[in-house]
């Protein structure tokens, strides 16, 4: 089978797939990032805290991500949580990611003046609103570039729900090989369709990134 | 929830030994691989110099797990007798390898310009100039990044189990299908992941202070 037939055949079976892998990363980097900011507030909230935030985070750069993905799809159901399989997963995603934005926000956070929190404080801002109006948002922009390489990990990632029965694209290749007996074509697209999320990913924190720098 | 069954972290433990053995042979093939594949990165042809990139590019930009479907489904397709410790050996060498390619090549391009001018000067030889200069700088230079990668390479090891290579994690997943012992078993299995990497990643701290005593690592590149 040539390979313009094969993709005129398969096309929609790969767009579904694709679907899948957008919505599922896109979801999940928002939750990540999310959750990296409530870690690091609670980071900067106390000694205790702090502690509890490095533990979490060292547990889990520690460990492969299958295992989060494995717990929530298979504990959340033993606890009374039969939530869908996509759900687990990306849950699992921003559980682990989240812990590495964590990381990188605190990098981020280096690079602020000291005399920024003397400055918030004079003009009476509550710590809340300082972490909110004034730290936040400059980690965040300091942050975008390693945020980006965070991103397209976690797109990488989202092929791992393959495991838990999600149909993303790497479950569409799967499926399509084991259907189709072909030995590799179904995996050469599923390739290139992730090189190219990957490059748009790239793209867009590297438009981010110039779109904000006012330094 | 189901009871634990009796030996299952023996049975754990073995899978850790397995995924400690495919890890340490990908480390060593990578690392071997990494040289051959950094060397194209300065070469004067810009030919061979894009077929670096584009492979770092195709490596670094698709998951490990398509790769590694990719070679399972293939390899049996070009009539290879080859189980899926191969197919799975064999890409974990081909993913890493490029990570630490990517590494090396920072670590050659921090060699200051005075260390290349004084090994020409003193007209040394190709392979003397990469075993007297570069592979002792590059070596001080990457130590921190290429722990990680080593790190990486024994979480990236879990990914195999879907190709049903049996290691840690598929072990793990065996017991829960059976026992529905999630939570004790997953513990375990991310207990003995935490040993790995955690303790791979002190080694390479502590390794990197004792080349510090020795006069032999400069400041972290």
């Amino acid at each position: 089978m040539t390979f313009a037939r094969w993709i005129a055949i398969y096309g929609p079976t790969y767009v579904t797939g694709l679907g899948w892998t957008a919505m599922t990363a896109l979801g999940a980097a928002l939750g990540a990032i999310g959750w990296g900011c409530v870690l690091l507030l609670l980071r900067l909230s106390g000694p205790g805290p702090a502690r509890a935030v490095d533990a979490y985070v060292q547990l889990f750069r520690n460990t492969p991500v299958l295992l989060p993905i494995y717990l929530l799809y298979f504990g959340l159901p033993l606890v009374g949580l039969p939530w869908p399989a996509v759900i687990c997963g990306g849950l699992a995603l921003v559980l682990q990611n989240g812990a590495y934005v964590a990381e990188i926000l605190r990098g981020g956070l280096k690079a602020i003046d000291r005399v920024q929190f003397d400055a918030a404080r004079s003009i009476g801002l509550s710590p809340w609103n300082t972490f909110r109006k004034v730290l936040l948002p400059q980690v965040l922009v300091y942050s975008i570039p390693s945020l980006g390489n965070q991103v397209v990990l976690l797109v990488k990632d989202t092929s791992l729900l393959s495991a838990i029965t999600v149909t993303e694209l790497t479950m569409q290749a799967k499926l399509l090989t084991e259907q189709t007996g072909a030995a590799y074509e179904a995996f050469v697209v599923v390739a290139l369709l992730y090189l190219l999320l990957v490059s748009a990913t790239e793209i867009t924190f590297r438009a981010a990134h110039r779109a904000v720098r006012w330094h | 929830m189901g009871g634990v069954p009796p030996g299952s972290f023996a049975l754990l433990l073995h899978g850790a030994a397995v995924s400690l053995l495919l890890a340490a042979v990908a480390i060593a093939g990578g690392t071997v691989f990494a040289i051959a594949l950094a060397t194209l990165a300065f070469s004067r042809l810009a030919v061979v110099r894009a077929v670096y990139g584009l492979y770092v590019y195709v490596v670094r930009g698709t998951p490990l797990l398509v790769l590694a479907l990719l070679v399972f489904y293939a390899l049996p397709a070009l009539d290879l007798r080859t189980g899926p410790y191969i197919a799975g050996t064999l890409v974990l060498v081909l993913y890493v390898g490029a990570l630490f390619a990517e590494v090396f090549r920072g670590g050659v391009l921090a060699i200051p310009r005075p260390q290349w001018e004084s090994a020409r000067s003193l007209g040394l030889p190709p392979f003397a100039k990469f075993r007297k200069v570069i592979a002792p700088l590059v070596t001080r230079y990457t130590l921190p990044p290429y722990v990680n990668v080593c790190v990486m390479t024994v979480k990236a090891s879990s990914v195999l189990s879907i190709i049903s290579v049996w290691e840690l994690t598929l072990a793990a997943r065996e017991i829960i299908e059976r026992t529905f012992a999630v939570f004790t078993i997953l513990g375990m299995a991310a207990a003995l992941y935490f040993v790995m990497c955690f303790g791979l990643d002190r080694l390479g701290r502590r390794l990197e202070r004792h080349l510090l005593r020795r006069g032999f690592v400069g400041e972290r590149a």
